[in-house]
């Protein structure tokens, strides 16, 4: 198998920060090893097609565009009124099955596992970097685990995934995520961070 | 040591007298202590003077004691930490601070530049409009250095500033600004509700007016209780030192957070300015109101201060700013501060305006030992560095007075509800005449106002004031919330206003009464505004410049306008405010960029061979936000070496070139091949599964939008590419036509920039090197023909070859997922390596193009049309497409359009240049002439420099000789109009 590289490579070799106080309040690092794919659905052909990813992914779909669903080893997330982001693992026939399950009139597949670059960010003051630069509200009793938010980041497009009480998921854009791992180890210098290799 | 001032008082204040701080002031090394401003602690030392006025160079002292100060601005801090004008009545004194007085030259003490005060009759409203301007035509631009080097309070630095500075969001249900009595009572109210509070008071410590009650009497207790009840909410957060400098639509206010009191260190990350954009749900406004100071002759000496700014340095502070007191008035509320100065020893003198006084204060008055005297005015002060003595005279007589000595004077010419936040959004102020001042002219849904900026001046109506408006926010924000009824302290004398305005004292002294204390502004001046026909007051105030200065005129704006008013004779209301627009105060646009500094001002966009470039003697190159390998090292020691070498290589051997950054769009759907057919102006419902096909497409307006290359995938399945520049605007309009155009197409778009890497692999012997690279498949000409596309499964990843070429070369590109790219690349370079494969850059990709006569950015500039570029008859006869109607318009086919046309030099030892102006032979070289050169490069191939242009006529002129002027290095070439395609205009090596 032809060698995959990471867009952070280089990035991930570096070590982490002492904040002002001495100590190193935040891990940041990268996730490695997952699959994505985009499905689609027509709008006249959304029911048939929700029912037929459904089946595929076996759970019911959220209800509306920042929840996310995670069942057999995969997360849900409906990123459009009819679009979908499915994450699995980096080994998944997901994308094959459903372009057999769904035919080209009732929706569209598209493996995206390369276009992002899925970076970490853990611990208390995880909210207080991002604020920084996302113009969200991160605040704990707001944005629950398991929603996530369409939003911007350093004047690019970024998908923030809380998967824990403390703990986001940025998918970034692939060609601009040195750019934003700049950025956030720049933004988490005052309170410290280890790189999680 | 503080032995031997007179100035601070024994006990009292604000101060924490067990911690000394000592700071210099021009050098000199003085103390204060902590809790001081650097106000205070330079009237604690006995400096009256804390700098020489903007325009005639007068000495000046403290006239405020907060945001409103229009004198006290110093330079603070040194080297690259220096900044000027800075309001020392804002400046927390810190350990070892550097101040400096401004506008005095050898100093503020002694200023040779008072000999302007002579030149002043000269120096009035509007004078560098009126002199200056001659003998002749060019006169300004002799005197205008001068000017400007006199011109200005402090300095600033050109050296790069070390510091820290940061930006953030916040979220709030409600937002308090200020946090006086009415702003503390609005945050304890929402508070309660349970809703999310922001309190954001711009002073070092909450409580507004109450930090300046004496600090044993109850509203100092009050103040204390509401404190410590705010700090046992969790979910309210109080800022301190942070102004509201901004309100935005949608509730949206702009904070910038101090943080130079804490000494931040940038190594760490500690931030000394913070920008915060807060959205909040409701906003309660409690910002309160600044005191005016009333306008007579010399009214600007040292010595010469707001009554409430003396009550302020005098219970905060701990400081008597003398000790012989002269307090004017038109209002009650300067009685508080005249009662105070005499509790604390001053022998003070009351002199009102008014005829009538209140029995309660002249009790209270009489208790003092105060003198009072009712109907009496300040006619003129004596007196040049300091305040001596001040005359005063029966109010309606202007004549003689009777002269008293002080060392202090205070003034109050009413107060000004701080009306600017409230006025960000558009609504204007109006005037009430109950209080001689105006009001916020309503509020924004979810926006609500407390205390003195609705002109509630009394401190129990201001606490309920608050109490209300923090209620209805916190309801508003969906949390419900009563006004619970917050004891308010009685205090004795407070709460009353009665102002009966005098906006101008009448008298016969001969000097200057300011108006505009920071830009020299005084009554003379807006009398001959008026005179000369600026007498609104937007003109009056940019033909004066009054309320144009850091300040923004919050001492000085209504009395201007009333006197105005008064000399128009129309009401106060009918002369209006101007407008008033953000920052509130001034900041620092460093704190505004925050961390968007140096490369990071904008993020930098990478091609997942990025790496491999650097590693191999790539020197990069920006390109719009991607970093490109601009030429490699192998070919040349500089790009106008290496780029030649790397041409060659294409043209006789075989080169790879990463084109990552190339648009790249998936489109999917029943209707994706009619979709695509609407949007080029080329036919591609037919085209078929693996081919692709060269299409150009046009805006609604005729002009070339991008132009690209889309592969058929499969009956449903398109590959698109753009140009690199264009990727992004491509993307958004085929979104927009699916969403609003056409939304009854099933077709669904992606981006696929990010996904895929993207190689051309160029040159005679291209098919032979990926025929090494891919030794399993066939890439011979009959299963991959030109515009061909291939998909197979190399080593277990995805590739995708389509045969087309920008070069002009026989070539492929190469795609495969991105993370693979530089394993691809790598091996593609080792199995080619027989065959003398190496990498080229963006210098000769760009060159080879050029070569070719292959159009991209600099002649796709969207003001090119179809036919400009020679492509015309690319475009569809029968079928519709975006642009077709406009593109047949008139001015769209003027026979004397530019278009493209090929360029060579004719003369050997000179070069073309982008940019040049073209002329024909016999033309007068001047003006636009008949058009310009696009694109140039160094030709291996014909050993000459060539180019590609627009021209008057285009290829009409095919053969004549032409000139190439470039006025910005006084060049001219002459040279040769010919086809653009320089090379194997038949295609024969595409085909190869």
């Amino acid at each position: 198998m032809l060698e995959r590289r990471s867009a952070l490579e280089n990035d991930l070799q570096q070590s982490g920060r002492d904040g002002a106080k001495g100590d190193r309040a935040l891990k940041l690092g990268e996730v490695r090893g997952w699959s994505l794919v985009q499905a689609a659905g027509f709008p006249t052909e959304a029911a048939e097609f929700e029912a037929a990813l459904s089946s595929l992914v076996g759970t019911g779909l959220p209800a509306k565009v920042g929840d996310g669903v995670t069942a057999q080893g995969r997360t849900i997330m409906r990123v459009g009124p009819e679009h979908f982001w499915i994450l699995g693992p980096e080994k998944d026939d997901l994308a094959e099955r459903l372009s057999q399950a769904v035919a080209p009139t009732v929706g569209s597949i598209l493996p995206l596992s390369h276009s992002r670059t899925r970076i970490f960010i853990e611990g208390a003051a995880a909210r207080e970097v991002l604020a920084k630069g996302i113009p969200f509200d991160f605040d704990a009793g707001v944005f629950k685990i398991g929603q996530f938010a369409l939003t911007g980041l350093h004047h690019t497009p970024v998908l923030v995934h809380r998967t824990a009480a403390d703990r986001y998921e940025i998918y970034a854009m692939r060609t601009f995520a040195h750019s934003i791992w700049e950025w956030l180890t720049d933004a988490a210098l005052p309170v410290g961070y280890e790189v999680v290799k | 040591m503080m032995k031997g001032s007179s100035y601070r008082l024994p006990q009292g204040g604000r101060i924490d007298r067990s911690r000394l701080l000592s700071f210099t002031l021009d050098g000199t090394r003085i103390n204060g202590f902590a809790g001081d401003t650097l106000a205070s602690a330079m009237l604690a030392n006995g400096v009256a003077l804390v700098g020489r006025s903007f325009k005639y160079h007068r000495p000046r002292g403290l006239m405020a004691a907060g945001i409103e100060e229009p004198n006290g601005l110093l330079t603070l801090g040194e080297g690259g930490r220096q900044e000027p004008n800075i309001p020392a009545t804002m400046t927390d004194l810190v350990e070892g601070l550097v101040a400096r007085r401004q506008n005095g030259w050898p100093s503020v003490e002694f200023d040779l530049m008072a000999v302007n005060s002579l030149a002043s009759p000269l120096l009035t409203a509007g004078f560098y409009y009126k002199t200056f301007m001659g003998p002749t035509r060019g006169s300004w631009m002799f005197y205008e250095p001068y000017i400007r080097k006199a011109a200005g309070l402090g300095e600033g630095t050109y050296e790069p500033d070390p510091d820290r500075y940061e930006t953030r969001n916040e979220f709030a249900d409600v937002l308090v600004v200020g946090a006086g009595p009415a702003g503390l009572a609005a945050a304890l109210t929402a508070g309660r509700s349970g809703a999310r509070v922001v309190l954001v008071e711009q002073d070092s410590d909450l409580g507004g007016s109450l930090l300046s009650e004496p600090i044993e009497n109850v509203a100092a207790t009050w103040l204390h209780q509401r404190k410590t009840e705010l700090q046992d909410l969790p979910n309210v957060r109080a800022l301190t030192r942070t102004t509201a400098f901004g309100l935005y639509d949608g509730n949206t206010v702009a904070l910038i957070e101090r943080r130079d009191h804490l000494s931040p260190d940038p190594k760490k990350g500690e931030a000394r300015q913070i920008v915060v954009t807060l959205r909040a749900r409701a906003i309660v406004f409690a910002t309160g109101a600044i005191e005016r100071p009333l306008v007579f002759p010399n009214n600007d000496r040292p010595g010469v201060m707001l009554a409430s700014a003396a009550r302020s340095y005098l219970n905060r502070f701990a400081v008597a700013p003398g000790k012989r007191a002269i307090v004017a008035t038109n209002n009650d509320s300067a009685y508080r501060a005249a009662f105070d100065l005499a509790a604390n020893g001053l022998a003070v003198t009351i002199a009102d305006l008014r005829g009538e006084i209140d029995e309660k204060l002249r009790a209270i008055a009489a208790r003092h030992g105060i003198e009072l005297r009712a109907g009496t005015a300040i006619l003129d002060i004596e007196g040049g560095k300091a305040v001596k003595a001040a005359r005063l005279g029966p109010v309606g007589r202007s004549d003689a007075g009777e002269l008293r000595p002080c060392d202090l004077v205070c003034i109050s010419g009413g107060w000004s509800p701080t009306v600017h936040l409230t006025s960000h959004g558009g609504i204007k102020p109006v005037y009430r005449e109950d209080i001689a001042g105006f009001v916020p002219g309503g509020f924004a849904r979810g926006q609500y106002g407390a205390g003195a900026v609705l002109g509630t001046l009394g401190l129990e109506a201001s606490i309920l004031d608050g109490a209300e408006a923090g209620a209805q926010a916190a309801s508003h924000a969906g949390h419900a919330a009563t006004a619970v009824s917050l004891l308010s302290p009685a205090v004795e004398g407070e709460g009353r206003y009665a102002i009966a305005p005098q906006w101008q004292v009448q008298s016969a002294a001969h000097g200057k009464a300011f108006v505009d204390f920071q830009n020299d502004v005084t009554v003379k001046d807006i009398a001959q505004a008026h005179q000369e026909g600026y007498q609104s007051v937007e003109h009056l105030k940019r033909y004066t410049t009054l309320g144009m200065g850091t300040d923004q005129g919050k001492t000085s704006n209504i009395n201007a306008l009333a006197i105005m008013a008064g000399l128009r004779d129309v009401t106060i209301p009918e002369a209006g405010t101007t407008t008033f627009r953000p920052p509130y105060s001034p900041v620092a646009l460093g704190a505004i960029a925050g961390r968007s500094v140096g490369h990071h001002f904008r993020p930098v966009r990478l091609s997942p061979l990025h790496d491999w470039h650097l590693a191999n003697g790539a020197a990069m190159t920006p390109a719009g936000p991607w970093m490109r390998a601009w030429y490699y090292s192998w070919a040349g020691k500089d790009a106008a070496e290496a780029y030649v070498k790397e041409m060659d290589l294409v043209r006789h051997g075989v080169g790879i070139a990463d084109v990552s950054t190339l648009g790249k769009i998936d489109v999917q759907g029943p209707d994706a091949a009619e979709f695509l057919n609407r949007i080029y102006v080329n036919g591609f419902a037919k085209l078929p599964v693996g081919k692709a096909r060269y299409g150009v497409m046009l805006n609604d307006d005729g002009l070339v939008l991008d132009d690209g290359t889309t592969t058929r995938l499969s009956e449903t399945r398109f590959f698109m590419t753009t140009t690199t520049a264009q990727a992004g605007e491509v993307m958004s309009w085929v979104e927009f036509l699916l969403q609003a155009a056409w939304p009854e197409l099933k077709v669904h778009v992606a981006s696929l920039t990010d996904e895929w890497a993207a190689m051309a692999v160029s040159g005679p012997k291209a098919r032979q090197a990926l025929a090494l690279a891919f030794p399993r498949e066939d890439v011979g000409d009959n299963k991959l023909p030109y515009m061909g596309a291939l998909e197979f499964t190399h080593d277990g990843v995805p590739v995708r070859l389509i045969r087309l070429s920008f070069s002009g070369e026989l070539a492929y590109e190469v795609y495969t997922p991105a993370d693979h790219g530089i394993a691809l690349w790598e091996h593609i370079l080792k199995a080619g390596a027989p065959l003398g494969i190496k990498p080229y850059g963006l210098e000769a990709l760009a060159s080879l193009r050029i070569e070719k006569g292959h159009v991209a950015g600099l002649e796709l500039d969207h003001r090119t049309s179809l036919d400009d570029l020679g492509l015309g008859k690319m475009a569809g006869k029968e079928k519709p497409y975006i642009g077709k109607e406009l593109r047949h318009r008139p001015l769209l086919q003027a026979p004397e359009r530019w278009s493209l046309v090929g360029i060579e030099c004719l003369e050997s030892d000179k070069r073309l240049r982008g940019g040049s102006i073209l002329f024909l032979k016999d033309d007068k070289i001047e003006g636009h002439g008949r058009g310009y050169i696009t694109s140039v490069t160094w030709s291996t191939e014909l050993n000459k420099y060539i180019a590609l242009g627009l021209f008057s006529g285009g290829l009409r002129h095919e053969g004549e000789e032409i000139v190439c002027a470039y006025p910005i290095k006084g060049e001219q070439v002459r040279a040769r109009i010919v086809s653009p395609h320089f090379i194997d205009p038949k295609g024969e090596r595409l085909y190869a």
